[in-house]
């Protein structure tokens, strides 16, 4: 299974690079609304990604037999404000946390300063986590505020 | 437009969104997970801070798949500089470059700040672009298309703000 999961993680992050997901001057010209190329990666994948998930979902099982259970995000008032934080923080960087990631392994050496700063902030977010909670009405700290 | 990686043609968009879905299909269907990357800064924290939040068992039990699949993200961006005439360390950021032009230190400070945003927004949010923006929506989740929304508004008046209004060509 190890292997299973590197081998899919380079083919998305070889994807990223390829198609410039992960390139500074294609995110820029996606967010001044220049470049229809991200628009297309993203609307492209969301559109073979929902009859996708809904007939995994609908077959109900894994390949191993398991069964398959998808559980919805939680939703609260970080997912705006979070989102806000975010939105700035791809546009200062270029970069959304799989693309950091790809940019240090094509050798683009600001990335990793990219990295520590989104590792910082991870753990700023982590330690702050019960002082957050009541304005952002957020789950309780053992469900966290969503995965991925 | 070339990539800043070697200035490489980029693959049409269309194959590039095919593989991202076909990726977080297989994801799904092989292992039962859901795609999401955000969460990897968590994991990293998890292996050397001891704040409960960075304890729960719900971080630690999906801790190693997702950290293998980061590995390949950096293995994949590897294959494709190497693949494609050749890996060599670069400081190259195209248009900021061109128009803002500040050198290696300051790229530093900008891009760590950057970094600052992303990752205390993200976790806040729940999630970013692969967890919210893609496996999200293709599982039509309320909260996904929020977050969704909003870091791409929140993205669109940030750059025009630096391109169109702070720094200009």
């Amino acid at each position: 299974m190890v292997l299973l999961y590197v081998f899919l993680g380079t083919v998305f992050g070889f994807a990223l690079s390829r198609s410039g997901a992960a390139d500074y001057n294609y995110i820029q010209g996606m967010f001044l609304l220049e470049e229809f190329q991200l628009y297309g990666i993203i609307g492209t994948a969301v559109l073979i990604g929902i009859p996708g998930v809904y007939l995994l979902k609908r077959y109900g099982r894994t390949a191993s037999g398991a069964m398959l259970i998808v559980r919805g995000k939680p939703r609260h008032r970080g997912n705006v404000a979070g989102g806000v934080l975010f939105g700035i923080g791809w546009s200062i960087t270029g970069m959304c946390p799989g693309p950091i990631v790809v940019n240090i392994g094509e050798g683009k050496l600001y990335a990793i300063a990219a990295l520590a700063g989104a590792l910082t902030g991870a753990a700023l977010f982590g330690s702050l986590y019960q002082r957050l909670r009541r304005p952002f009405r957020l789950p309780a700290l053992q469900y966290g505020t969503g995965d991925g | 437009m070339p990539l800043i990686l070697n200035e490489m043609t980029p693959l049409h968009w269309a194959v590039g969104g095919a593989a991202i879905a076909a990726v977080t299909l297989a994801l799904l269907f092989l292992s039962g997970r859901r795609l999401g990357l955000s969460t990897g800064f968590e994991d990293a924290c998890s292996l050397v801070l001891n704040a409960p939040y960075f304890r729960r068992s719900s971080l630690l039990g999906d801790r190693d798949w997702r950290l293998q699949f980061i590995a390949g993200l950096l293995l994949g961006g590897f294959l494709s500089a190497v693949l494609g005439s050749g890996w060599s360390p670069t400081w190259d950021l195209g248009m900021f470059d061109e128009v803002i032009g500040w050198g290696a230190g300051a790229k530093l400070v900008w891009m760590f700040v950057g970094g600052l945003f992303i990752g205390f927004g993200t976790r806040l949010a729940g999630g970013c672009t692969s967890g919210h923006g893609i496996f999200g929506i293709s599982n039509l989740e309320l909260p996904s298309f929020v977050t969704t929304a909003t870091f791409m508004l929140a993205g669109i008046v940030t750059t025009n703000l630096v391109y169109r209004a702070w720094f200009q060509a």
